[in-house]
């Protein structure tokens, strides 16, 4: 079956009436991976965009089909450890046990929570969608926030001039906790994404799964919501955001990147790079061609 | 047949918690409490106990895998102590507002700083206002019995919170005592199986758990947990009643009073304290002291009633608390007293005594000189000054 037919052929999770923006990455990778699970799945989305945006419901209403909880920004994976050990112990070992989480929820808060689940191999599926901010609390810095960004904690002032550092890569990060599977995705990438949420699913029965999703931010980021997708391309396409996965121990680029586009052109294109100096972007620059480098040796070791 | 064993209040506290037949217990070392979570480990380990083990990063991921599992509709136990109960308040006061019930054992321990890993009731008088029950043991047997009790008022349908088991570190952690271990049959027999499923993630019937709320929907939340709260006050003496029929131990309810019928002065104690402070009663009695003991045993539910009804024809009162309240001057336990005694003639005589922090002694001597001074005092209506239970004294 082709990735189309399977999206078209799973039923969306999620209420129509959800407050996210137009163009939100974060709407999109919740609403496919949630899709390709199906029903019988146990979510949580912890605070963030996606729940802010209703999806885990308001007073006695709920935004989901499916048994959704608002965990705490910092305990996603620890409180989803122990959803999961009692379905294991039941026997019920086909429920899905899905972690939607923002970054700031996966790099930083709770990062501590999600190390220790990766590391006891709690079987979840646990997807990072990476906005790069605190996109629900006005746009601050996080620890995956590109360098040169403005954020609302990084502005761009008389003295400092956005991000002063490189962001945390926590999909590599995640990779070193020896777990089933391990991949980075981008919606831009459809059938990748979709290829990697099911290898996810089935990897999560055995063990911990983790799949970091790029997740492009119009309102935060600055550039119109129609441009989502290939703002989600350039990233891939200049290395900024290389698509990889790691099964078994082993690495693999998913999208060998012959000929890669300048990060200029992805940076360009974002408002909130919109006053980075030639040596920021050289230095962003070396940073993507470094990542993919590395990526790459560790794809052929 | 029940057995009688010597053993430390970790050893039965871990043993109390297999006896209830936990799902699910997650452990994370942190002195006084580090020997339960070792020895469910082996029980696990050994194949004793049926019971999936989660050794987590740290006391904030135990209550959260433990909420967890509650919301798959496990029974679950940890135990903590000081500064794991503090990194763990966030999941904490979370348990008890989604009102899943468990039963944590509480090794009470001083708070830092400065640095200390000592005893005292810091720790949990601290988060007193989180929502949970919590009931302070005098000695190891009360421990086992009392670990049992909260399974049963925490699960008990008018009531659905969870149960806080406080008991002093190293006083009562590492003291060695005889305790009466009754045998599982006995122990399923007192105890049913774990049902609740008002908060159950479960893909069969959908639903949101703690989805965002308003304001007018969190105040009808708060006000049934205050209400089941004030039920559980009930419940308490109810299971008591139970666990009496079953196995022979009753520990009055919500308070104990000793000695207290014809007493002129009542000493209030929390905890491990209490021991001594009996011996305390029965000398200055011998002496001619009208004195008598109350032990508060539930700090939350907080029995206002019963502890005015019991003051109410006495003279004066001294508390001694293991722990400060910081802005009062006094003990944490002595304002609430004071706060139970407002609807009373209050010609009480009445102060606050504090002692045994940081692992400091409270001693024999100390409670004999908190009896004194109420003695010397009990005609003097008012509140005198803080007495703080030193060395020097």
């Amino acid at each position: 079956m082709s990735y189309i037919e399977t999206i078209r052929s799973c039923d969306d999770m999620v209420t129509p009436g959800m407050s996210a923006c137009q163009g939100c990455g974060g709407e999109l990778i919740l609403r496919k991976v949630l899709q390709i699970a199906g029903k019988n799945t146990i979510v949580c989305v912890p605070p963030g965009c996606m729940s802010g945006a209703g999806v885990v419901g308001w007073n006695y209403q709920t935004g989901m089909k499916i048994p959704v909880h608002i965990p705490l920004l910092t305990n996603t994976a620890s409180f989803l450890a122990g959803v999961s050990q009692i379905y294991q112990r039941k026997g019920r070992t086909d429920v899905n046990i899905i972690a939607v989480a923002g970054d700031g929820a996966t790099a930083d808060g709770g990062f501590q929570a999600l190390s220790g689940a990766a590391e006891r191999n709690e079987k979840m599926l646990y997807v990072c969608y990476d906005n790069e901010g605190y996109m629900n609390t006005g746009f601050q810095r996080s620890s995956t926030t590109t360098k040169g960004s403005r954020t609302s904690t990084t502005p761009l002032g008389k003295v400092i001039n956005g991000k002063e550092q490189h962001q945390k890569y926590m999909p590599l990060i995640l990779s070193m906790h020896h777990l089933d599977y391990c991949a980075t995705a981008s919606p831009s990438h459809m059938a990748d994404m979709v290829l990697k949420i099911e290898q996810g699913l089935a990897a999560s029965k055995k063990g911990f799964a983790y799949l970091h999703i790029f997740s492009p931010c119009p309102t935060g980021w600055l550039f119109e919501p129609n441009q989502s997708i290939q703002i989600a391309r350039k990233a891939v396409a200049s290395n900024i955001f290389p698509l990889w996965e790691m099964k078994d121990g082993k690495y693999k680029i998913t999208f060998e990147n012959k000929k890669p586009i300048p990060a200029a052109d992805f940076l360009h294109s974002i408002g909130k790079f919109k006053k980075l100096s030639a040596e920021d972007i050289e230095e962003i620059q070396k940073e993507a061609d470094r990542r993919y480098k590395l990526i790459k040796n560790l794809a052929l070791a | 047949m029940s057995k009688i064993k010597a053993m430390t209040g970790n050893t039965t506290a871990a043993i109390a918690a297999s006896l209830c037949r936990p799902d699910l217990i997650a452990a994370y070392p942190i002195t006084p409490q580090s020997s339960v979570a070792e020895y469910l480990s082996e029980l696990v380990h050994d194949g004793i106990l049926d019971a999936n083990l989660v050794t987590t990063e740290s006391e904030h991921s135990v209550m959260s895998v433990i909420q967890g599992a509650a919301c798959a509709g496990a029974r679950t136990f940890t135990a903590t102590s000081a500064q794991g109960l503090a990194f763990m308040y966030e999941p904490y006061f979370q348990m008890s507002t989604m009102r899943l019930p468990m039963v944590m054992a509480l090794v009470t321990r001083e708070m830092i700083s400065p640095c200390t890993v000592w005893s005292g009731q810091q720790d949990a008088m601290s988060v007193r206002d989180a929502g949970w029950i919590q009931v302070f043991v005098e000695n190891n047997q009360e421990i086992m019995d009392m670990i049992i009790q909260g399974y049963m008022i925490a699960e008990h349908d008018d009531v659905l919170i969870p149960v806080n088991v406080c008991y002093d570190g190293f006083y009562l952690s590492h003291l060695v005592e005889g305790v009466e271990i009754p045998t599982q049959k006995e122990v399923d027999a007192f105890l049913p199986p774990v049902h609740f499923n008002h908060a159950v993630l479960d893909p069969d019937d959908p639903i949101a758990v703690d989805s965002l709320t308003s304001g007018e929907v969190l105040m009808r939340y708060r006000k049934t947990h205050l209400e089941a709260m004030e039920k559980a006050l009930d419940i308490i003496e109810e299971v008591d009643k139970k666990f009496s029929a079953s196995f022979g131990r009753s520990y009055g309810g919500a308070i104990e009073t000793y000695q207290c019928e014809d007493a002129d002065i009542v000493l209030i104690t929390v905890g491990g304290m209490t021991g001594t402070a009996r011996d305390a009663v029965d000398i200055a009695r011998a002496n001619g002291i009208k004195v008598g003991l109350l032990k508060l045993r539930f700090v939350r539910p907080f029995p206002a009633k019963r502890i005015a009804k019991a003051l109410s024809d006495k003279k004066g009162f001294a508390v001694v608390d293991r722990s400060v309240c910081f802005g009062w001057s006094t003990g944490p336990m002595y304002t609430e007293i004071r706060a139970a005694l407002t609807n009373e003639n209050c010609d009480f005589s009445h102060f606050s005594a504090i002692g045994g922090l940081g692992g400091a002694d409270i001693s024999l001597k100390h409670m004999l000189i908190v009896i004194e001074k109420l003695e010397k005092e009990k005609n003097q209506p008012g509140q005198k000054d803080t007495l703080w239970l030193t060395k020097e004294l």
